[in-house]
């Protein structure tokens, strides 16, 4: 079912925060996630969508009807909060079992369906286990399974990962995705950790005070940011500031670089974006734009290694499998993206 | 190292039960008959009952109030509004009393200041001096002992709990009933068993505001040692009972928690 924000507007009491003008579209079946830093409104949406925040102005769809003014309970939402909030003096069933409670499904019948929900998402075996004795992970997959059971309209995740470490992270990122694709539902997943919207969402929105400042698939966020901050938020980057000298070239501060035909003025600033996989080591054959400069950052991480190149004042980060000294790197004109300037 | 705590504990603890436990058995039990047949100690016990309801029915609910919002202060400011609340808790009851005498009494200042405002000093302070107004009293320093217990409780209660109950489909009042009663029900109950023991058997306040205008165990009992004809073995039998009926009250907490750990740890 298909969720829809037109023209929302939410200030918490007092503040300058919140959450302005909001227009998004969550279509059927669709995992979109929402990422941005602290105080970016992320959560401020997710609170507006599940019915803890009314807002001041605008409209919330959900599947057709106007809910904008109905309470939390009726809007048949399942939400994972970010510390799980599971109920610690239920068992794992009989929390997974709730909202069926709440919906007065017979004894046996939803005894059943919170065991058969508790094995969908790998933890058949351990139903009368309290949730202080399950590691988080399997906190995490009651919570889902607790969600989920009463076929709820659309999932929101509150950054539903972030207490987890690394590895389980990994795999509860894939068994997320796996679920909402098996269940259909739509999602909205908030998240602080690009690289976990980039690896699950169909979509991503990058908010940043209260505004979404770009919604694009993961692909087009990484290869085409509207802005410098996306850019910046989304993966890493070469962020340089210039002025276009010529239909295809524009100067930084350590030279001149040639680009792809890009159809802006002479004399306008912009800034110059390449990604650290593009900045290519050493020099080849027909590559123009060459700079020469001192490593002042090498670290090796395993399968990549990042480092900092001093060229002209400025540093060029890049990132490559070559283990041989650098002295030289080379961008090609297709690598690189000009953006609007900051200033 | 815990021989001189064993020394103080028999010395000052279990010698001085001993002797009223024998002095309440002096003449076969002939002490507590009297008492028995007496119809004012049933009525103390009513009384006694009755403040040991009402006290820490009326200091846990406002107890739990006063909790509920320190839980959602920063820890800072919870810290410093902790110990102003716990400050009743090292005065003494009579203290206590004259304190409600100097403000609520017959000539109290908020008694005067009221009447200027048309309200009869005499009736106003009467409610004081009434087993609605020792009540009243007694919750002044039940209401900290309430707060210091349920306070842990509530800081460590996850609220987006109350959160996640709504989003499942539970209104306000039953996500509360659901999630919060039940995780606050063992302090709760613990924190009532232990301000009644406290309410049932204190009465320096209550000597001090109301003398023997209520009859209450703990009056009756002072009343058998200090009037001139002293009647220790009926006063020992009182003591003995009083003791009986505030273990009693703590036991049942005891109880309702073990069974509960019981329970907990059994899932």
């Amino acid at each position: 079912m298909s969720i829809q924000l037109q023209n929302v507007t939410f200030v918490y009491p007092g503040t300058r925060v919140g959450v302005f003008g909001l227009d998004l579209s969550i279509d059927d079946g669709e995992l979109l996630a929402v990422i941005g830093a602290s105080g970016s409104g992320k959560t401020t949406l997710l609170k507006l969508i599940a019915g803890f925040e009314v807002p001041q102005s605008g409209r919330i769809v959900l599947d057709g009807q106007d809910v904008t003014g109905l309470p939390v309970r009726d809007r048949q939402l399942g939400v994972v909060f970010q510390s799980y909030a599971l109920f610690p003096h239920m068992t794992a069933w009989q929390n997974v079992a709730y909202p069926l409670k709440i919906r007065r499904v017979e004894a046996p019948e939803r005894h059943r369906r919170a065991v058969d929900a508790l094995a969908r998402v790998g933890l058949k075996g351990m139903e009368e286990r309290r949730p202080q004795t399950l590691s988080g992970g399997q906190q995490q997959r009651v919570a889902l399974a607790r969600a989920l059971v009463f076929q709820p309209k659309a999932l929101l995740l509150d950054e539903p990962l972030s207490a987890l470490d690394a590895g389980l992270r990994g795999e509860m990122r894939d068994e997320i995705r796996r679920l909402q694709r098996e269940f259909g539902i739509s999602t909205v997943h908030i998240t602080h950790d690009q690289e976990e919207a980039l690896s699950m969402a169909d979509r991503v929105a990058v908010m940043e005070a209260g505004r979404v400042i770009q919604l694009a698939s993961p692909r087009e966020l990484y290869d085409s940011p509207a802005t410098r901050s996306v850019a910046g938020f989304v993966g890493e980057a070469n962020l340089w500031e210039g002025v276009v000298d010529a239909p295809n070239a524009v100067s930084v501060p350590f030279g001149v670089l040639l680009t792809t035909a890009h159809g802006l003025g002479k004399g306008q600033a912009v800034t110059v974006l390449v990604r650290p996989e593009n900045i290519m080591v050493g020099i080849a054959d027909g590559i123009p734009n060459r700079f020469a400069g001192t490593i002042v950052r090498d670290r090796f991480l395993g399968a990549v290694r990042r480092y900092d190149l001093a060229v002209g004042g400025l540093v060029i980060r890049g990132q490559t499998g070559i283990r041989d000294p650098i002295e030289t790197v080379s961008i090609r004109p297709e690598h690189i993206r000009l953006l609007p300037s900051a200033s | 190292m815990a021989v001189p705590g064993a020394l103080v504990i028999v010395l000052f603890f279990i010698l001085p039960l001993a002797v009223v436990v024998a002095e309440a058995f002096t003449d076969g039990g002939g002490a507590f008959r009297k008492v028995f047949a007496d119809v004012v100690f049933w009525r103390g016990l009513a009384g006694t009952l009755v403040l040991g309801t009402v006290a820490p029915s009326v200091s846990l609910i406002v107890g739990f109030g006063v909790a509920w919002h320190l839980s959602s202060l920063p820890e800072n400011l919870r810290t410093n509004l902790q110990f102003w609340i716990s400050l009743p808790l090292t005065f003494s009851g009579l203290i206590v009393a004259y304190g409600f005498i100097l403000a609520l009494g017959r000539s109290g200042f908020i008694t005067l200041s009221l009447s200027y405002l048309g309200s009869d000093p005499a009736t106003f302070s009467g409610f004081l001096y009434s087993p609605a107004g020792l009540a009243f009293a007694y919750s002044y320093y039940l209401i900290p002992r309430v707060v210091l217990i349920l306070l842990p409780v509530l800081v460590n209660f996850d609220r987006t709990q109350i959160a996640a109950a709504q989003s499942l489909g539970a209104g306000g009042i039953r996500a509360v009933m659901d999630v919060l009663v039940p995780q606050v029900m063992p302090s709760a109950v613990a924190a009532f068993c232990l301000v009644a023991a406290v309410a049932i058997g204190a009465y320096g306040t209550a000597l001090a505001l109301v003398g023997s205008q209520v009859n209450i165990l703990p009056l009756i009992l002072y009343s058998r040692i200090s009037d001139s004809g002293a009647d220790f073995p009926s006063a020992a039998a009182l003591s003995v009972i009083l003791l009986a009926l505030c273990t009693l009250v703590l036991a049942a907490g005891e109880l309702y928690a073990s069974r509960r750990e019981r329970r907990d740890a059994a899932s």
